[in-house]
């Protein structure tokens, strides 16, 4: 019953990013219908489009909220004795009941195609919005309460109108019925994404100032860490966006082969844009860093001491050295309470040792797929082949206590969710590894299978962005202090592959192309000098 | 301009559901959000009985009326623990009554505003 209350909490972290993607998807379409769309006169197919958005972004919001709520309720219910109806009295189940009966009326509206319709659209986005600030960290605030909301409603309010806008954008540059049409789209788009863009980031700095509070927050807190990472993020849209906005300038010269050029970009922005709003969501689930205490923060010698490069370690301990496996029955027992932690300096080791053979092999990789540019080194193009070699090492390797190595047979030991995840990764590795070596050698010719290494890139990266590893506090700092290095290189060779593979030969491409193999190498790198211990 | 039937939002549901499919084994522990800034009876102390005041101080506003305190006694009984209404905001205060000599555990659970649930325990010895 406590492994499923862990993943119920575990759950609504991540409904929490699913709300916030679909609301920011709900509220761009709106804004794109009503301060794009319509006063830029796009055609009936454009609008249609709009509004079909809209209507299965306020679908997917309304099926988030339930869930959350569900999940936010059976929590607070376990272990305590309030009933379903003392919950209904909360103000997180009435905030969320306002934020998903205006989504249904937003749904409703979105059908009806009158004015009164879509006028009404606005003040519901904004109820919708006042409904996500008073479940904010800002409600919870013991002082500054009020010019705090209105802060994170700006930040809500400049997400949607950038972010969340962008994929109507790239829906309605496809759909427009003329250039004439999508180039007044894109020019009104652009400046309404530059407001956005200021308003979500004068906030958001704003916001930042407070909840940090001291300038060492940023290393020594894990808030400060994601913040880090939502300001690089950030930073990669903006420099995009900005790349766009000259594009935009120009499209009254030559605007067909630049249209498509703006799409393509808008794919890697949108990308990078919710890898943001993940970010985000893990925020909200961690403690603003002026509330973290002196004694739960890294020093700088601490940071030191665990990340300063020492040489990888290429041997491991013999497996009988490792703290002996309880059996499982006994690991679920223990963990009701806290999570065991009875790792040694041999498991320590153990564990650096896998994590360094890892990083050897990724920056191997990295180095092959750089190489492979050179024309003279096309052998090099079958670099995913390393890969699987990480595959098999992870399965062997990661988890001592079961099969091959261990007692715990192989099936059972499925009830452990860690382990569910090495494997499962395993398994996404070598199925990467088959696809790119085809896609590398030519084999392959489908498109999409040419995506599915940036895809998969994205996608691995987007759950280091919400993975943690230790119970105490510190602990889970310095994990994340190197996951997330890791996560935002793997996002970041994500979408630059994908700009490689979609852009048309351009300096652009050729720049991304050497871009993603020196993010893989990267990776490897801080994988090399992952520790566990000082 | 192309004209094909699909829809970028779909894909992005699909995507979207994809990748919280692929974070939900990915273990991770609940970092509380409402800290408990201090406590009193604190943390493996050792307090004079027979009564006892409580009061906790977190970091956030507190839902009072959806939080709950349970203490464990010596014997391993577990009795709910009435709060008292009138603290300032963040805070949680109530009065154990009639303990007796022996290890006690206090737990805690609370509804910060902005919808959070955290848990917690204090140990401490009554003389
Ligand atoms: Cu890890």
């Amino acid at each position: 019953m406590i492994w499923f209350l862990k993943d119920i909490d575990l759950l609504t972290v991540l409904l929490r990013a699913a709300t916030l993607a679909f609301e920011a998807l709900l509220l761009g379409g709106v804004a794109y219908l009503l301060a794009v769309a319509l006063p830029a006169a796009a055609s009936q197919a454009v609008e249609d489009f709009c509004r079909r958005g809209i209507r299965m972004a306020a679908l997917a919001l309304v099926v988030g909220e339930v869930a959350l709520v569900t999940a936010s309720a059976a929590l607070l219910m376990s272990g305590s004795d309030l009933t379903l109806k003392d919950v209904t009295t909360t103000n997180f189940f009435r905030a969320y009941s306002v934020s998903i009966l205006c989504a249904i009326g937003l749904w409703i509206c979105a059908r009806l195609k009158s004015r009164p319709a879509t006028v009404a659209m606005l003040p519901l986005s904004l109820l919708v919005i006042a409904a996500m600030v008073s479940v904010s960290h800002a409600a919870a605030r013991i002082n500054y309460r009020v010019p705090l909301a209105i802060l994170t409603a700006a930040h809500h309010l400049g997400t949607a109108a950038w972010l969340g806008a962008m994929p109507y954008l790239w829906i309605s540059l496809g759909r427009a019925a003329n250039v004439d049409e999508a180039r007044r789209m894109s020019q009104r788009y652009s400046r309404m994404a530059l407001l956005g863009a200021a308003t979500l980031i004068s906030a958001g700095v704003a916001m930042a100032v407070f909840y940090m509070g001291t300038w060492n927050a940023v290393y020594t807190t894990t808030y400060g860490v994601m913040i880090v990472a939502k300001i690089y993020l950030v930073l990669a849209i903006a420099t995009l966006g900005a790349g766009n906005w000259w594009l935009v300038r120009r499209l009254a010269s030559d605007p067909k082969p630049l249209l498509a050029r703006l799409r393509r970009v808008a794919e890697a922005e949108i990308c990078l844009g919710f890898a943001a709003v993940l970010t985000a969501a893990s925020l909200t689930a961690q403690a603003p860093a002026v509330d973290v205490t002196a004694q739960d923060r890294l020093t700088s010698q601490e940071i030191y001491a665990r990340m300063h490069p020492v040489p990888p370690r290429m041997t491991s301990p013999p497996l009988a050295a490792l703290a002996p496996p309880i059996s499982l029955e006994a690991a679920v027992k223990a963990n009701e309470f806290a999570p065991v932690i009875n790792s040694d300096a041999n498991d320590n080791a153990w564990s650096e040792y896998n994590h360094h053979w890892a990083g050897l092999i990724v920056l191997v990789a990295g180095l092959l797929a750089l190489l492979s540019r050179h024309p003279t080194m096309r052998w090099a193009r079958f670099w995913p082949v390393t890969f699987a070699g990480l595959a098999v090492f992870i399965l062997l390797r990661a988890d001592p206590e079961n099969w091959p190595l261990g007692p715990r047979p192989f099936w059972q030991s499925f009830t452990a969710p860690e382990i569910v995840q090495h494997r499962f990764g395993a398994l996404l590795i070598v199925v990467f590894a088959v696809f790119e070596c085809a896609v590398q050698a030519g084999k392959l010719k489908a498109r999409w299978a040419s995506y599915v290494f940036p895809a998969m890139c994205v996608l691995g990266a987007a759950t280091l962005l919400t993975h943690e590893h230790a119970a105490k506090v510190k602990e889970a700092l310095l994990a994340e202090m190197s996951h997330t290095p890791i996560a935002l290189l793997g996002v970041s060779a994500g979408c630059t592959r994908w700009l490689e593979l979609r852009l048309p030969k351009s300096r652009m491409a050729t720049i991304a192309g050497y871009l993603w193999p020196l993010c893989l190498a990267l990776v490897g790198l801080i994988l090399l000098n992952y520790r566990e211990s000082a | 301009m192309r004209r094909k039937t699909s829809i970028i939002a779909p894909r992005f549901v699909v995507a979207l559901i994809v990748a919280c499919g692929i974070a939900l084994i990915a273990p991770r522990a609940a970092l509380a959000h409402a800290i408990l800034v201090s406590s009193q009876p604190a943390a493996n102390s050792t307090v004079s009985g027979p009564d006892v005041a409580v009061l906790l101080k977190y970091s956030s506003r507190v839902d009072l009326e959806h939080s709950t305190l349970t203490l464990l006694d010596p014997d391993g009984k577990v009795e709910k623990i009435t709060i008292n209404s009138e603290t300032s905001p963040g805070s949680l205060s109530a009065k154990l009554t009639g303990l007796v000599k022996g290890g006690y555990v206090l737990r805690w659970q609370i509804l910060a505003m902005d919808g959070h649930i955290t848990r917690g325990t204090i140990p401490f010895l009554v003389k």
